[in-house]
């Protein structure tokens, strides 16, 4: 089982540990992933919004750097995964817009074809690892654990772009966490914003939307967040203190990347995952379960 | 016999409830068919809309299992099956005020929708002798927009509505102010952009619920996307504009963000200074590195070749 690495921005700067459980993650399960060289930023849909043609023509690059290479891309970032499918689905279903961007890429020696498929880390440990084999490799079961399970949008929608699993009762965040040992709390915010793509011009909104996950995380008895997505991560660890301003409450409510939670039922330590010095709410609350 | 039960959430006067109806099943038959199955033979008292029954009036919407969607399109086989259970929730559309039961007030949303202005300015050289034809592909550009049936139910789940509906627009109110941008007809796309940038349009959030609710398969996250094309081009500017110039700029210069600049050019250097004491803390825990202000990321390999991608993108625009 061999991908072609697409890590993202985040994991190179402020989600560094994200990047850090990934590797070792993938190593201890044998699924071979290897970084694509040259890769670029994927727009983050924020770059799609005033030049569509150049994100069109700059994510058909960086699938044509993972064709070249014979693999399928393997992201861990929801937005990345979504800013990569819409692209490849607009290239593979508009012949004239294909040929267009083809005749931009062929300006820089590239071609792209549409022999790469875009997936994210956890439908590739559910559909082609599977749970039981995850099961199988875990070394301690992270028993007591209850944990809020947030999915982050861009994993879910738009359906016609992901479509990987019914986006209003989702299923594959809670039963990987099963799978680890861990109890999923069905958490009533799990198919919620946290807000992130537009922390800077909606500040006051998202700081509402940030607060309501952790808060009600908390209040529903969790004792941690996890989520596949490092752009969410971010969202509710980096601003945790601030919305709780807006969302009142008590103490730090641990927000965890799926990489870390797997990492730690694989047997890893918290600092080996950067849970001890890269998180700005608290992680040491969970040591008592490991 | 089986049975299918509606929970149905109530309203009136001022008190909000919760009441369930349990009907017979019969097959091949609408959430609306329930409703007003419970109306005719359960409790006449049960409030609720609806009209043309065929999925073009929009008046039916309504949140079931914590979905909006029109009352007389959703089958209730389908979503029996898709829950795996008899038991069905049925509540108003979301971010609107309800006026009783499953109603809900459109008085305030149609004031909304007339900042942006959701009609023509024809060009001058359109006359009642010529009329005002166009080609086959500018009808293209916007006629999907036209499908837009004021159901309300991209509205009811958008984050951002939830959050504060005062200072963003409902999804439909820019899907309407970009199919005028886009008609090749109207004279003046900036009557339609500017309301829609004076009001929330950079405060999308991108959750993308307004797409998956549209029972027109509208798009309104793309409309709000090419309304700030538009604006962007046209010079207006706030810190939406600002955070996707920065993105383009890191893209052409290393292909990689620089997250420190980032937030610098964002947000500009008093704003910036503001957060001084939580830049501080993001840098005790690894998050930034204020190193990177002077000393700029490596460009990625092949950094040539995604610049030679973004000259020819311009030459293409041309």
């Amino acid at each position: 089982m061999k991908y072609g690495f697409f890590p993202g921005c985040v994991l190179e700067g402020a989600s560094k540990e994200d990047y850090l459980a990934t590797v070792a993650v993938a190593k201890k399960l044998g699924i071979e992933i290897q970084e694509l060289d040259g890769w670029t930023c994927c727009g983050a849909s924020h770059v799609q919004d005033i030049d569509p043609l150049l994100t069109l023509s700059t994510n058909a690059r960086n699938i044509a750097l993972a064709e070249k290479e014979g693999l399928d891309i393997l992201t861990v970032c929801n937005t990345c995964t979504l800013m990569l499918r819409e692209a490849k689905k607009e290239l593979d279903e508009h012949e004239v817009t294909r040929q267009k961007v083809n005749n931009i890429l062929g300006e820089a020696g590239m071609n792209y074809k549409g022999t790469s498929e875009v997936t994210h880390f956890l439908w590739v440990l559910i559909r082609e690892y599977g749970l039981d084999n995850l099961k199988a490799k875990v070394t301690r079961p992270l028993t007591g654990l209850r944990v809020a399970e947030y999915y982050g949008c861009h994993i879910l929608r738009p359906e016609e772009e992901m479509g990987f699993e019914d986006m209003q009762i989702p299923t594959s965040l809670a039963d990987l966490i099963t799978a680890l040992g861990a109890t999923p709390i069905d958490f009533s915010r799990k198919l919620d914003c946290c807000g992130f793509h537009a922390v800077y011009p909606a500040h006051d909104s998202v700081m509402q939307m940030t607060g309501s996950i952790n808060a009600d995380a908390q209040k529903e008895g969790a004792d941690c967040v996890v989520t596949p997505c490092p752009l969410c991560q971010m969202q509710l660890d980096m601003f945790q203190k601030e919305a709780k301003a807006t969302v009142p409450m008590n103490g730090d409510m641990p927000i965890i990347h799926m990489s870390q939670l797997i990492g730690l039922a694989l047997g890893c330590t918290p600092a080996e995952m950067g849970m001890t010095d890269r998180h700005l709410a608290s992680t040491a609350s969970l040591n008592r379960f490991l | 016999m089986r049975q299918i039960t509606y929970h149905i959430h109530r309203f009136n006067e001022g008190r909000a409830y919760v009441q369930s109806y349990t009907f017979d099943y019969e097959a091949d038959r609408t959430i609306l068919w329930g409703l007003q199955k419970i109306k005719d033979t359960l409790d006449p008292t049960l409030t609720f809309v609806a009209a043309c029954r065929s999925a073009v009036c929009g008046a039916c919407s309504v949140k079931v299992n914590g979905q909006a969607m029109l009352g007389c399109e959703a089958k209730i086989d389908e979503i029996t099956e898709r829950f795996g259970s008899d038991e069905i929730t049925v509540a108003p559309i979301g971010n609107f005020d309800v006026i009783r039961d499953l109603v809900v007030d459109w008085e305030a949303k149609v004031s909304r929708l007339k900042e942006v202005a959701p009609w023509i300015f024809v060009k001058p050289e359109f006359t009642t002798k010529t009329g005002t034809r166009q080609t086959a592909a500018d009808f293209k550009k916007f006629v999907m927009n036209t499908e837009c049936i004021l159901c309300g139910c991209c509205a009811s789940e958008c984050n951002k509505l939830s959050a504060n509906r005062e200072d963003f627009l409902d999804p439909y109110v820019y899907t309407k102010a970009n199919r005028f941008v886009m008609d090749s007809r109207d004279v003046s796309p900036m009557a339609h952009t500017t309301p829609a940038f004076n009001h929330g349009l950079w405060k999308c959030v991108h959750c993308m619920n307004c797409i998956t609710r549209c029972p027109k398969h509208l798009k309104p996250e793309k409309d709000i996307s090419n309304l700030r094309r538009v604006a962007t081009e046209a010079g207006l500017s706030n810190k939406g504009t600002r955070h996707a110039i920065a993105f383009k700029q890191d893209l052409l210069k290393t292909g990689r963000l620089n997250e420190v600049t980032m937030s610098l050019k964002t947000d500009g250097l008093l704003d910036s200074a503001k957060q001084g004491l939580y830049a501080l803390r993001l840098w005790k825990h690894g998050k930034i590195n204020p190193f990177e202000l002077v000393v700029p990321h490596k460009p990625v390999n092949g950094i040539e070749g995604v610049r030679t991608i973004g000259r020819a993108v311009e030459e293409a625009g041309k």
